[in-house]
């Protein structure tokens, strides 16, 4: 097994594990922490290609994957703190206002 | 990158045992903790795949900003962030979809052959990076700016929204003048 092939499994379990938790939690602070792994899985894909293929631009775009990340915590845990305004113990599937 | 093969895959084991801590712990904090774990060895497996400005980024942005963000954050909830328990189809869901991701990625990424890599260890200077941001990439790189001041300005909206109207602009209520009911 080379060195690559593991990352490229690492990348891959960390978005499955991510996933899993973004599903499972009810907590929006939890949800959001699985996301972040999420974010984490797609960054590191990205440094190893920018590693295999040697192209500057590619760890470039992962520096601004960063900066992203950094955005939508700020807009998620503002979401978060709006919702415990509703009740002491949140669930996501109470925001349901968009529901059709 | 034989001679790393011993801390890539060290760093690999941390990453997966830290992310699964973060989604099993039962409290945020020790989630928060767990995700401080899980962005420190993501950037040692950066600093690994030579990588040196991503790695850190990664500890300035990730461990010192949105971890402290997320540990802010759950010393604001009102309960210490206890939950609900999940209920059971969230656990069935999150377990197939957990297990379908993993072998849609899996066989997505062996399809695609990963060339070997030509590249000599020093080849992405954090020069050539920086000459890449402000050439190639110098309109998302710009965009980041109005990205964050748009999120700023969203968060301070969305918490002032649902905030309490201050008690002094309320008017004082009127209170109607009581009337005598007669029941026979």
């Amino acid at each position: 097994m080379s060195s690559e092939t593991l990352v490229l499994a690492t990348s891959a379990a960390l978005f499955a594990i991510g996933s899993a938790g973004a599903l499972l939690h009810r907590h929006p602070v939890a949800m959001l922490m699985a996301i972040e792994v999420m974010l984490n899985a797609a960054n590191l894909l990205i440094v190893l290609g920018a590693r295999v293929r040697g192209g500057a631009d590619a760890e470039a775009a992962a520096l601004v994957v960063l900066v992203l990340a950094a955005a939508e915590a700020v807009i998620g845990l503002a979401l978060a703190l709006a919702l415990f305004r509703r009740r002491p113990i949140p669930d996501v599937d109470d925001a349901a206002e968009l529901r059709g | 990158m034989g001679n790393l093969f011993v801390p890539l895959a060290l760093g690999c084991l941390v990453a997966i045992a830290s992310a699964l801590g973060v989604i099993l712990a039962r409290r945020p904090v020790y989630a928060a903790i767990f995700l401080l774990v899980h962005s420190l060895s993501l950037a040692a497996l950066f600093a690994l795949l030579s990588a040196a400005i991503v790695a850190v980024g990664q500890i300035i942005i990730y461990s010192g900003a949105i971890v402290v963000l997320f540990l802010f954050v759950v010393t604001l909830l009102p309960t210490g962030g206890r939950e609900l328990a999940p209920k059971g189809g969230r656990v069935t869901a999150a377990i197939v979809t957990a297990a379908g991701i993993l072998v849609a990625l899996a066989a997505a990424l062996s399809a695609g052959a990963l060339p070997q890599a030509p590249t000599v260890p020093g080849d992405l200077t954090v020069q050539a990076v920086g000459q890449t941001l402000f050439s190639t990439v110098i309109v998302a790189f710009e965009l980041t700016a109005p990205l964050l001041l748009v999120a700023i300005v969203g968060a301070v909206v969305i918490w002032r929204r649902h905030e309490p109207r201050p008690r002094t602009a309320q008017p004082a209520k009127v209170t109607e003048p009581r009337t005598l009911v007669m029941h026979r």
